[in-house]
């Protein structure tokens, strides 16, 4: 895969986070995570092509299952069985919000992060562009008082690491990848469960809602 | 083989409580299964103590401070295991939960121990950090147990600041990689290969990752400040939960960020690590002592106490030295007595019904063997000569005089101030007039038992040190200390 093939998946990757940080429909953030989660199968999809690695292509349609296919679908499920259609608002106002999402992404693109950013000289293009997208994925999780919002954050900040981890040649052999795989599988199921629980005790996914923690 | 048997065990314990549907069988294999998991523990310490890292295969590797941590959490697992069973047969008597929840509860313990087993046996990084991320998804039900909602709201903070903490734990772990796949390996990278080839790594890029390994493990060590998720969780799971997340689980989230921290040391010397090990743990003393002075709930005072205390062992192995072998008795010291607070604050809640410290009064009275074990467990955990916890305390502060004596004057004023909370809390809980309401008597005698096995365990533990676990701590040293 050439790598402005590559720069426009991770563009993708990037932009659908931005997309996130805005959007106050619950069924357009799902879709955002869906098409960000077919952008880092396509990367996976690209290491197969390269490599000719059969198990790797195995995990790469795991992932295409579980990120693109089964996720959106729980959540699109949730959405509907509880009516969810507006997230939960933000902490900060919309030009607050674009101007720390500014600010993030200069961050991560300043010279402080070059060894980080500059493990693998051939991509040195891509990986300020995938480090912002884990800072903008932390933030997104901050900021955002919606727990659908929250476990897309996570999520989000997951495919970050994973767009990382590629650019940067970190790739984990393919059993622990799918070790990784069926871990967040698990967590996907008990997160949406959770959320279940969160709306049936508390009529709402806004967390603000829960302040039954007191000392 | 041993490993194998103990994954084997608990994992058939664990599908027997799923498919078992009477509650004596349930308790009767749980408690055998935790009995197994001690003894190929101690075999396994054994092992190790006279042949050093025992590896049977590629997945698995335990070293002598791994040895230490499976024997912790085996004991601890088993005196849960025998405390759970007539804590929770009160329970169902009192009607707060019924045969599902009691079976759930089985299911996860088990899983959770297994995590915890497969955590401190790991082979590679990775499936440590996998492991370690099953014992939050293992334990965040526990912590929803009793399905209220203040439950529901601790068991979601938990699961959503570990999650995010542990995915930044990967990525610094990932960072470490860069010393044996500068472009792109994919063969099954061991802790030992990471360590042989840590002198690889960039020094920038070994001062990045370590950062983000010990503010993600570290979340789920509960430093401050990312402590947060830990009061509310401790005060909303089942007592027995809690000695098991700030007893076992402790120990071995501990025990990773110390082999991060070895190959971290290896590249930029120990400086760096230890300044950021002694920052972290002051500022987990100094914020657990002034909360817990505040404190209006129990199971949180010993939530903060673990804050404290895993703060302490910050400290110990931040200021190397004779302070890494005290960090280490420490360690052992902490996760017994956690049992005991825990377990004997568990027999106040049945008996008051009440986690407030404000309606527990009289309770020296009213539960007098119940009552003693807390106010031990109490003079234990603060340092109070001559236990333990008392000698490791002074060891790590006297080390820690000579090289960072403001720190350390700083964290003996705020163990000061933690001992002064704790003990207002005491008095006020112990001693006075009992309520008319509550009767005089403890409850069972297995409710008092695991407690007070645990106490005489740390009071041997404090005048002897058995030769195999003394071998075994001198070989942790001389690991994890840097020379």
């Amino acid at each position: 895969m050439n790598i402005l093939t590559l720069q426009f998946l991770l563009e993708i990757v990037f932009g659908t986070i931005i997309f996130l940080q805005l959007t106050k429909k619950n069924f357009g953030a799902v879709l955002a995570y869906g098409l960000q989660s077919l952008a880092i199968t396509a990367i996976l999809f690209g290491s197969f092509f390269e490599t000719s690695n059969l198990f790797l292509l195995f995990i790469a349609l795991l992932v295409l299952f579980v990120k693109v296919i089964l996720a959106p679908v729980f959540f699109i499920k949730l959405i509907k069985k509880h009516e969810l259609t507006f997230s939960g608002s933000t902490y900060l106002n919309m030009p607050l919000t674009l101007l720390i999402i500014a600010i993030l992404t200069f961050v991560a693109h300043s010279q402080k992060f070059t060894p980080l950013t500059g493990i693998l000289h051939a991509d040195q293009v891509l990986l300020p562009l995938a480090f912002s997208s884990m800072l903008l994925s932390l933030f997104l999780l901050i900021n955002h008082k919606g727990a659908l919002s929250q476990i897309i954050a996570v999520l989000s900040l997951e495919n970050s690491i994973v767009a990382f981890t590629i650019f940067a040649g970190l790739e984990q052999s393919p059993t622990l990848q799918l070790g990784i795989l069926f871990n967040i599988f698990i967590w996907l199921i008990i997160a949406t469960v959770f959320v279940s629980i969160i709306y049936k005790h508390f009529g709402s996914l806004d967390i603000t809602t829960m302040n039954n923690l007191k000392d | 083989m041993e490993i194998l048997f103990i994954i084997a065990t608990l994992i058939v314990t664990a599908l027997i409580s799923i498919l078992i549907k009477r509650r004596g069988f349930i308790e009767f294999f749980s408690i055998i299964a935790s009995g197994i998991v001690l003894f190929e523990s101690i075999v396994v310490a054994f092992k190790v103590s006279t042949a050093g890292t025992y590896s049977p295969f590629i997945f698995f590797s335990v070293d002598s401070l791994g040895a230490i941590v499976m024997l912790i959490i085996a004991c601890v697992g088993l005196a849960t295991t025998i405390y759970s069973i007539p804590y929770l047969q009160q329970e169902t008597a009192k009607g707060i939960i019924g045969f599902t929840r009691v079976r759930q509860y089985f299911v996860l313990l088990n899983i959770f121990l297994l995590a915890m087993f497969l955590a401190t046996t790991a082979g590679s990084p990775i499936f440590a950090w996998i492991s370690i991320e099953a014992t939050t998804l293992s334990t965040a039900f526990l912590i929803s147990f009793y399905n209220k909602p203040s439950a529901i709201e601790a068991a979601w903070k938990y699961l959503i600041i570990n999650s995010i903490g542990l995915l930044l734990g990967f990525f610094g772990t990932l960072l470490y990689f860069t010393s044996v796949s500068p472009l792109g390996g994919d063969g099954f990278v061991s802790w030992q290969a990471l360590a042989i080839n840590a002198a690889h790594l960039d020094p920038l890029i070994a001062k990045i990752a370590f950062i983000f390994v010990l503010i993600g493990y570290g979340t789920k060590v509960g430093l401050a400040p990312m402590h947060t998720w830990k009061p509310d969780a401790y005060s909303k799971a089942p007592n027995s939960i809690g000695t098991l997340l700030s007893g076992g689980l402790l120990p071995v989230v501990f025990i990773i960020i110390l082999k991060f921290k070895a190959m971290t040391d290896a590249v930029v010397g120990p400086q760096f690590s230890q300044h950021l090990l002694i920052s972290f743990g002051i500022l987990s003393i100094a914020l657990a002592a002034l909360i817990m002075f505040n404190a209006k709930n129990y199971k949180r005072v010993l939530a903060y106490s673990s804050i404290e205390n895993a703060g302490v062992m910050a400290l110990g192995f931040g200021f190397g030295g004779l302070g890494v072998f005290a960090a280490i008795l420490h360690l052992i010291y902490h996760s017994f007595v956690k049992g005991v607070l825990f377990f004997s604050s568990g027999n106040l809640l049945l008996k008051y019904n009440s986690a407030k410290i404000s309606n527990i009064k009289g309770a020296l009275r009213v539960l007098p063997i119940s009552s003693t074990l807390f106010i031990t467990g109490f003079l234990i955990v603060t340092g109070v000569p001559p236990f333990g916890i008392f000698l490791t305390k002074m060891q790590i502060l006297s080390v820690g005089i000579q090289i960072y004596p403001v720190s350390s004057i700083v964290a003996l004023f705020f163990m000061t101030l933690a001992f002064i909370g704790f003990l207002k809390h005491i008095t006020s809980m112990f001693f006075g007039e009992k309520p008319h309401d509550i009767e005089i008597g403890e409850g069972n005698i297995w409710l008092i038992l695991p407690p007070m096995l645990l106490l005489i365990g740390i009071i041997i533990l404090s005048f002897y040190i058995p030769p195999f676990l003394s071998r075994l701590m001198h070989d942790a040293v001389s690991h994890y200390e840097y020379d």
